[in-house]
């Protein structure tokens, strides 16, 4: 059964590219406009891997991490960052807040499947 | 100090810090302009050229078809050119996968730039409305009073736009980001 990822930003555009990526490597892909539509898509349905922006309105990536992360069923789950931030300091604040990669945009889609591959197989 | 100094002094302030406010935020505006028009131009013309190319590989491939169709045997070359073409095509739609994803970007400067000029729209406002508090019979102690009063918000108000100005978007080109796994 193909995997499923829960890809989480404020740009359509943006999760158009990543579900037309990774669909075309196989994966099924849920589409959140938000951290808060995140979250409730997240507690709604058992995902395999959380692919999350930062930067987005009502709740950002990192407040999402900290969510999923004290819920029992996510505290396993891989989740990475796609997000235009890029320093040191960002992605120190991730890894505290529990996430597993940082992957910085524009991202190209092979390399982005090679990630998730690695991550989930 | 004398009152006329205590006056000069908070006037020089005053125009100071909106002369100081203004420049800043505007050489910013300018900055972010720039950066989004250096994204979109570079998003115009590897899309176009992308668009092109896979145009072609369609094209060379639909012509392969067509002679396949036609009851042609095709050569160990041509079968290997054929294979290559779809290799191709998906390379050029990786490609402009990446490009595409200017719109994210641009929007999120974009947004900046609004942001800083409804502030400083907001800033300005702010200067007329104790502007028009000030009565032409005001002593220097009420004027002195106002300037302060006027300097306090504008700080305030330096400081609240500041603050929802952090810049997520550094990239001026658009090739693929880094990748790390912690």
């Amino acid at each position: 059964m193909a995997k499923t990822i829960l890809a989480v930003d404020d740009s359509s555009s943006l999760r158009q590219m990543v579900a037309f990526s990774l669909k075309a490597a196989g994966y099924q892909v849920v589409e959140a406009v938000d951290g808060q539509d995140g979250l409730e898509k997240a507690k709604g349905q058992t995902v395999d891997l959380v692919l999350t922006d930062q930067n987005m309105p009502r709740m950002d990536g990192l407040q999402l991490i900290k969510h999923l992360r004290e819920l029992p069923s996510y505290q396993k789950v891989p989740i990475l960052m796609l997000t235009t931030e890029s320093s040191d300091e960002m992605k120190a604040k991730g890894r505290a807040a529990g996430a597993n990669g940082w992957l910085v945009k524009p991202f190209d889609p092979q390399r982005l499947i090679e990630v998730v591959k690695k991550v989930i197989g | 100090m004398t009152r006329k100094k205590i006056l000069g002094s908070h006037v020089k302030r005053l125009l100071s810090g909106v002369s100081d406010h203004g420049r800043r935020h505007l050489t910013e505006v300018e900055t972010d302009l720039i950066q989004t028009n250096l994204l979109l131009e570079e998003a115009i013309e590897k899309l176009s050229r992308n668009f092109m190319a896979i145009h072609e590989t369609v094209s060379a491939q639909q012509t392969a078809i067509d002679a396949l169709l036609a009851g042609a045997t095709p050569s160990a070359e041509q079968k290997e050119q054929l294979s290559a073409l779809s290799d191709q095509v998906g390379m050029y739609v990786n490609a402009a996968v990446t490009s595409m994803q200017f719109q994210d970007m641009t929007s999120q400067l974009i947004d900046r730039t609004l942001k800083r000029v409804t502030g400083l729209r907001e800033f300005l406002g702010t200067l007329g409305a104790h502007g028009a508090e000030m009565v032409p019979e005001s002593d220097n102690d009420e004027i002195v009073e106002l300037l302060g009063k006027v300097s306090m918000a504008l700080a305030i108000q330096s400081l609240e736009l500041r603050s929802v100005l952090r810049k997520a978007v550094s990239q001026k080109h658009l090739e693929s980001g880094d990748i790390e796994l912690f």
